[in-house]
C-alpha cells in the first residue's frame, strides 16, 4: 500500500518551513490567593508546518494546559499566542469554534468517541461540518480500520477506538493535529499501531503534529523534542533523523 | 450536627435544586387540586350541615292548591312525621325602581307571631317584620344584591293582580334558597327573580287563602321511612290539590349544592391522580440518574460497612424531601385557590357565612399519597443499587451499548443526519426514560383538553338552548290559566313581532315503577320559538297525540320511543291518562316534557287554555315593551333571554375562566417540569459526549440541536397520545357529570386541540431553552480527562 513505505526524511529538509504557532511569554494561572497554580509560566515556542513534535515532561508540568491553549479549548492568562495570523488570546467563542472546526484535529487519552455513533459515523460527524474533508472511509483506511466501519465504540478495542479518534481528527485535513497521551491507555503493541497512524498522517498530509507523552522512548520518532516542566520549556532537542514507530524500543 | 450522610444529602440536593423544584412543583399541582377540592367539599358540606341544623331545614316538602289549616292535624298524625310547618307560597310580579324589565318572584308567608318552626331565616341586614306590621317584606339576598336593594327601600308588587307598595324591612337568607333560582330554570337570574317573605295574614288576604295553606314542610321522626311518609302525605293531600311531596334529594336548592359537591369529588380524585403519577415518574427519573452517577459512592459506603437499609433510606430521603416540598407548595396553592373559589361560590350559593375551611385530613392524605407515589416510583431502583455487591458497583457502569435504531433498519438510514441518529439511538437505548417523558408530556397535553371542552360544551348548550330550542326573546307566565284573549293582549304590546301560546301543566309521569314530577309544556306545532330537536340537532315536528321527553329523562325512566307512559296530572281535574312517547328531545339543561298545546288541553279535559306565552320582540323597542309589560296585571313572571345571558357571563363564565386558568397553569408547569427534567438528565448523562462535540468543532447551537432533536422527537410522539388521552378524559368527565339538572354535549373542536398543543409546545420550548443555557457552562477541558 502506498502509505506503508516508511521513508526516513531528515528533519527540516523537505519544504521551506512555515511558522504555524508563535508562543511568547505565555502564562496561565488557575485559582487565586493561596491556591494559585501557575500551570504555564512564560512559555516561548515556535512550531512549524509539517513538524512532528513530542512534548515530554513530568506530571503536572503543564503539557495538557499548553496543548489546550494551542487547540483553542482554553485561553491563556497573559502572553502572546498566534496561530498564523489569528490571535488566539483575543479570539471570541465563535472564532475559537471556527478555528477548532477547520484547523485543529484532537486526539485524547480517553478517545472521547460518541458512543451512539459507529466508527464511520463518528468520522462522518466531522466531515459533515468541515470545509474540505476526505470521505470517512478513506480516513479510516488511513488508520487501517477499513474493516471496522460499522462497529459501535463499545464493540471496538481501546487501540481501535483510538485509531477511530485519529481518523476523526484527520478526516477534515487539519493544519494541526494535537494528541494528548494518545497511547496512555494502551498496551505497547497497540500503542505502536496508533503511533504509526499518527506518523503516517504527519508524513503524508504534512500536518503539524504535537504528541504529548510520558514515554521518553517516543522522543525518537519526532523531528523536535520539547522538554516541559514547571510551566516552561526547559529544552528543545532536534533529532537528526526520525525513527519509524515500529522500530521504537520500549 | 447532621450525620455525614445527611450532609451529603443536602449537598446533592442543592446541586440538583432545579430538578428537585421541578418535581416538587408538579406534585404541588396535584396536591393543590386535592387539597382545594377536598377542602371545598368539607367547607360546603359542613357549612350546609350547620346551616340546615341551626335553621331547622325541613326534610320533606309538598306544594298543594289549598288546604284548610285543620288538615295539619291529620298531617301530624302520619306515622314518622316530626315537626310540621305550613305556609303560603305565591307568584308575584314586581316593579323595581331602576329595573327596566318586569321582575317576578315567590312570596312566602311568615307566621304572624314568633319564628317559624322550620326553614328559619337568617337576617343579614335590617330587621325582622314587626308583629302586626303591614306593607313590609323581607327580601332574599341574591335578589337584593343584584338590584342593590337596601332595608328601607320601596318596591312595588302585583299581588293577585293588585299593585301595592312595600317597604323592605330586612335582607335575609333561607336554607330553602341557598341557590336562589326560578323553579325549573337551569341558570339563575337573580336580577329578575327573587324570594320574599311577608306576614301570613297579609299574604293570605291578598290571595284569598285565609285559614288555609298551600305549602308544607316537615321533618322526620328518627328512624322513620321517608318513602312511607311521603306516600301517606300524598294520599292525604290529593283532595287538596297536592302536587306530590319530595325529599331533600329532589329539593331544587339542595340539589345544586349536591351537584357541585359531586363535581368536586371527581376533581378531587381524577386530577391529583394524574399529577401525582407524573410526579412519581419524575422522582423515579431523577433518582435513577443520581444512582447511576453514585454507583461508586454506594460501593464505598458499603465497603465501609453501611447497611443496605441505611443506603436505601438515604436515597428515599431524597424522594421525601421532594414530596415534602411539594406538599408545602401544594398546601399553600390549595388554600389560596380554595379561598378564591369560595369567593366564586358566593355568587351562586347563599350561606350566612361560607368560609374556606381547610380539610386537615386532606393535608395528611396529600402527604401520604404523594409519599406513597414517590416511594413506589423509586423503591425498586434504589434497592437494586443498594444490593449490588460492592466490587461490582466499584466498576464504572458498563459502556453504553448502542445499535442502529429501529427506524434506521428499515433501509432509509441514509436520509438521517448524524444529529438525528444520535437522538434516535439515545431514545431507543433508554426507552423507560423516554417513555416517562412521553407520558408526562402526554398528560400535560391531555389535561388541557378538559376545561376548554367544558367551556365549549357550555357554549354549545347555550347556543342550542337559546338559538335553537328556545328562540323567543321573552317568556311570560300568567297569574291564572286564561283564554286566547290574553295572548292577543300580549301581541298588542309595543315592539312585539310574534306571540306563541304556551300551556304548562304539572304532572307525574310514570313508566313501570319509575316516575318523575315535571311541568308538561304545551306549545304550538310548527312554532318559531320553541323547537324540538333530535340527536344531531335535527328539528322534529311535534307529534299530534304523543308526548316528547328529554332523552335524558326517558333514559332515567327506562322508556323508549313508542312506549306508553302514564301521566297523572297534579292540577285541574287531576286526570290520569296514558300517552305514547313519540319523541326524544336532545336538550342539555334540566329535563323537559313537551306536547302539542291542543293535545295537552284535550288530555287535561280543558278547552282553549293558555298559561303563558313566548314572544319575540324588536330589540330597538325593547325598553317600551318592557315598561308596557310591567303594567299588565295578569303577568306572573317574565324571563328575558338577554338578561340571563348577561348574568351567565358574569357568574358561570367567570368561574369557568378561573378554573380554566388553574388547569392552564398546572399543565404548563407539568410540560415545563417534564421537559426540564428530561433535558437536565440528558445533559448530565451526556456532558462528556456533548463537550467532546464542542471540542472537535461543533458550535453551541449544533450541540444544542442534538439535545433538542431528542426532545422534539419525544414531543412529536407525546402530543398525539396526549390528545387521545385528553379526549378520553374529557369524555369520561363529561359523562360523569351528566345529571338531570346539568349535562354537557361533548364538543371537541380543532381549536381546543390546537390550544392544548400550543401551550405544551410553548412550555416545552421555554423549558428547553432554559436548560440549553447550561451548554455555555459545559466544561470542555474536563471532558477530556478520565471519565469520572
Ligand atoms: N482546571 C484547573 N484548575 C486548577 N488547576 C489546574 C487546572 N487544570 C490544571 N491545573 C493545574 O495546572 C498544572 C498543570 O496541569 P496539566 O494538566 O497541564 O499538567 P500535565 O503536564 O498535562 O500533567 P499530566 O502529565 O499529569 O497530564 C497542574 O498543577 C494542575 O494541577
Ligand atoms: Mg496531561
Amino acid at each position: 500500500m502506498v502509505f506503508m513505505e516508511a521513508t526516513h526524511i531528515p528533519a527540516g529538509t523537505s519544504v521551506p518551513r512555515e511558522r504555524v504557532f508563535c508562543v511568547r511569554k505565555l502564562s496561565k494561572t488557575y485559582g487565586s490567593g493561596s491556591t494559585t497554580v501557575h500551570a504555564l509560566a512564560g512559555v516561548d515556542l515556535d512550531l512549524f508546518s509539517g513538524e512532528l513534535i513530542v512534548l515530554l515532561g513530568p506530571s503536572g508540568g503543564g503539557k495538557t494546559t499548553l496543548l489546550n491553549n494551542l487547540g483553542g479549548l482554553d485561553t491563556p492568562t497573559s502572553g502572546e499566542l498566534y496561530y498564523r495570523d489569528l490571535d488566539l488570546t483575543s479570539a471570541d467563542e465563535s472564532e475559537l469554534t471556527r478555528y477548532r472546526r477547520n484547523a485543529v484535529g484532537f486526539v485524547f487519552q480517553f478517545y472521547n468517541l460518541i458512543p451512539s455513533l459507529t466508527a464511520r459515523e463518528n468520522v462522518g460527524l466531522i466531515t459533515e461540518i468541515a470545509r474540505d474533508p476526505m470521505p470517512p472511509e478513506e480516513a479510516l483506511e488511513m488508520v487501517n480500520l477499513g474493516a471496522r466501519l460499522d462497529h459501535f465504540p463499545a464493540q471496538l478495542s481501546g487501540g481501535e477506538q483510538q485509531r477511530v479518534a485519529i481518523a476523526r481528527a484527520i478526516a477534515k485535513r487539519p493544519q494541526v493535529l494535537l494528541c494528548d497521551e494518545p497511547t496512555g491507555a494502551l498496551d505497547v503493541r497497540t500503542g505502536i499501531v496508533v503511533l504509526e497512524a499518527i506518523d503516517r498522517i504527519n508524513r503524508d498530509l504534512g500536518t503539524l503534529t504535537v504528541v504529548i507523552t510520558h514515554n521518553a522512548v517516543m522522543a525518537d520518532m519526532a523531528d523536535r523534542v520539547v522538554h516541559f516542566s514547571d510551566g516552561r520549556v526547559q529544552q528543545v532537542r532536534e533529532n537528526s533523523f526520525r525513527v519509524a514507530p515500529q522500530t521504537l524500543k520500549w | 450536627m447532621l450525620p455525614h450522610l445527611d450532609r451529603k444529602l443536602w449537598r446533592d440536593l442543592r446541586h440538583m435544586k432545579g430538578q428537585v423544584f421541578a418535581v416538587a412543583l408538579v406534585m404541588a399541582c396535584g396536591l393543590t387540586m386535592l387539597i382545594m377540592a377536598r377542602s371545598l367539599i368539607f367547607s360546603l358540606e359542613s357549612t350546609q350541615e350547620q346551616y340546615y341544623r341551626a335553621h331547622h331545614f325541613a326534610e320533606v316538602f309538598a306544594y298543594l292548591k289549598r288546604a284548610p289549616n285543620s288538615v295539619l292535624e291529620q298531617v301530624r298524625q302520619i306515622p314518622g312525621a316530626g315537626t310540621v310547618q305550613s305556609g303560603l307560597s305565591a307568584q308575584v310580579t314586581l316593579d323595581i325602581p331602576g329595573l327596566d324589565e318586569p321582575a317576578s318572584g315567590n312570596v312566602r308567608s311568615m307566621p304572624d307571631y314568633g319564628e317559624p318552626e322550620l326553614n328559619r331565616l337568617y337576617l343579614r341586614k335590617g330587621r325582622w317584620l314587626q308583629p302586626g306590621g303591614r306593607r313590609e317584606v323581607l327580601v332574599g339576598e341574591a335578589f337584593a344584591n343584584a338590584n342593590q336593594l337596601q332595608p328601607g327601600d320601596q318596591i312595588a308588587m302585583l299581588l293577585h293582580g293588585r299593585r301595592q307598595q312595600f317597604r323592605i324591612a330586612g335582607i335575609v337568607l333561607s336554607p330553602e334558597f341557598v341557590f336562589e333560582s326560578r323553579p325549573g330554570a337551569a341558570l339563575p337570574d337573580n336580577r329578575t327573580y327573587g324570594i320574599f317573605w311577608m306576614p301570613y295574614e297579609e299574604l293570605a288576604y291578598a290571595f284569598d287563602l285565609y285559614g288555609a295553606f298551600n305549602f308544607l314542610s316537615l321533618t322526620l321522626e328518627p328512624g322513620a321511612s321517608e318513602r312511607t311518609l311521603m306516600a301517606a302525605l300524598d294520599n292525604l293531600l290529593r283532595p287538596y290539590g297536592g302536587r306530590g311531596s319530595y325529599g331533600r334529594p329532589d329539593h331544587p336548592s339542595h340539589i345544586r349544592v349536591s351537584d357541585e359537591i359531586t363535581v368536586l369529588r371527581v376533581l378531587a380524585f381524577a386530577f391529583p391522580l394524574v399529577f401525582l403519577s407524573i410526579g412519581a415518574f419524575m422522582t423515579n427519573a431523577v433518582l435513577s440518574r443520581l444512582l447511576a452517577l453514585q454507583r461508586e459512592q454506594i460501593a464505598i459506603l458499603k465497603a465501609f460497612g453501611f447497611l443496605n437499609r441505611q443506603i436505601v433510606t438515604h436515597y428515599l430521603k431524597f424522594a421525601l424531601v421532594m414530596v415534602s416540598l411539594g406538599t408545602i407548595l401544594g398546601s399553600v396553592g390549595g388554600v389560596v385557590l380554595g379561598r378564591r373559589l369560595v369567593q366564586i361560590y358566593h355568587n351562586f350559593f347563599r350561606f350566612p357565612t361560607l368560609e374556606f375551611q381547610l380539610d386537615r385530613s386532606a393535608l395528611l392524605w396529600a402527604l401520604g399519597v404523594s409519599a406513597g407515589a414517590a416511594t413506589l416510583g423509586v423503591f425498586n431502583s434504589v434497592r437494586r443499587a443498594a444490593t449490588l455487591p460492592p466490587a461490582e458497583a466499584m466498576r464504572p457502569e458498563p459502556p453504553a451499548n448502542y445499535r442502529p435504531a429501529l427506524v434506521e433498519r428499515t433501509g432509509i438510514a441514509h436520509l438521517f443526519s448524524h444529529t438525528f441518529r444520535i437522538a434516535v439511538r439515545n431514545i431507543e437505548r433508554k426507552p423507560v426514560q423516554a417513555l416517562l417523558t412521553i407520558i408526562g408530556l402526554a398528560l400535560a397535553t391531555g389535561i388541557l383538553i378538559v376545561p376548554t371542552c367544558i367551556r365549549e360544551g357550555l357554549g354549545a348548550v347555550l347556543g342550542i338552548k337559546w338559538d335553537l330550542n328556545s328562540r323567543q326573546d321573552v317568556t311570560v307566565g300568567l297569574v291564572e290559566p286564561s283564554s286566547a284573549r290574553a295572548q292577543h293582549a300580549l301581541g298588542q304590546l309595543p315592539g312585539v313581532w310574534s306571540v306563541e301560546p304556551t300551556r304548562t301543566a304539572v304532572a307525574r309521569i310514570r313508566f313501570g315503577h319509575r316516575h318523575r314530577q315535571i311541568g308538561i309544556q304545551g306549545v304550538i306545532e310548527g312554532g318559531l320559538h320553541i323547537r324540538i330537536v333530535e340527536e344531531n340537532q335535527r328539528e322534529i315536528p311535534l307529534p299530534k297525540n304523543g308526548i316528547v321527553l328529554s332523552s335524558k329523562l326517558a333514559d332515567v325512566m327506562g322508556a323508549r320511543f313508542g312506549d306508553e307512559l302514564t301521566v297523572e296530572f297534579l292540577e285541574g281535574r287531576r286526570l290520569v291518562r296514558n300517552v305514547p312517547l313519540l319523541g326524544l328531545h336532545d336538550d342539555f339543561a334540566g329535563v323537559t316534557a313537551h306536547m302539542e298545546i291542543d293535545a295537552l288541553n284535550r288530555l287535561l279535559g280543558e278547552g282553549d287554555v293558555i298559561t303563558g306565552a313566548t314572544l319575540s320582540v324588536d330589540q330597538a323597542r325593547r325598553g317600551d315593551f318592557l315598561r308596557a309589560l310591567k303594567g299588565i296585571p295578569s303577568v306572573a313572571w317574565v324571563v328575558i333571554k338577554e338578561s340571563i345571558r348577561e348574568n351567565f357571563g358574569k357568574t358561570t363564565a367567570a368561574s369557568i375562566n378561573v378554573i380554566q386558568s388553574i388547569y392552564l397553569t398546572c399543565a404548563s408547569i407539568v410540560a415545563f417540569g417534564v421537559v426540564y427534567n428530561n433535558a437536565r438528565i440528558s445533559l448530565a448523562e451526556r456532558s462528556r459526549e456533548l463537550a467532546t462535540l464542542r471540542v472537535i468543532g461543533f458550535s453551541q447551537r449544533e450541540v444544542g440541536a442534538v439535545v433538542v432533536t431528542e426532545l422534539v422527537i419525544l414531543a412529536l410522539i407525546a402530543v398525539p397520545i396526549g390528545l387521545a388521552f385528553g379526549t378520553v378524559l374529557a369524555t369520561t368527565l363529561i359523562t360523569q357529570v351528566s345529571t338531570e339538572t346539568v349535562r354537557l354535549p361533548l364538543v371537541l373542536s380543532p381549536a381546543n386541540y390546537a390550544f392544548a398543543v400550543s401551550v405544551v409546545v410553548v412550555a416545552s420550548t421555554l423549558s428547553g431553552l432554559f436548560v440549553l443555557r447550561r451548554l455555555n457552562q459545559l466544561n470542555l477541558v474536563g471532558a477530556l480527562k478520565a471519565p469520572e
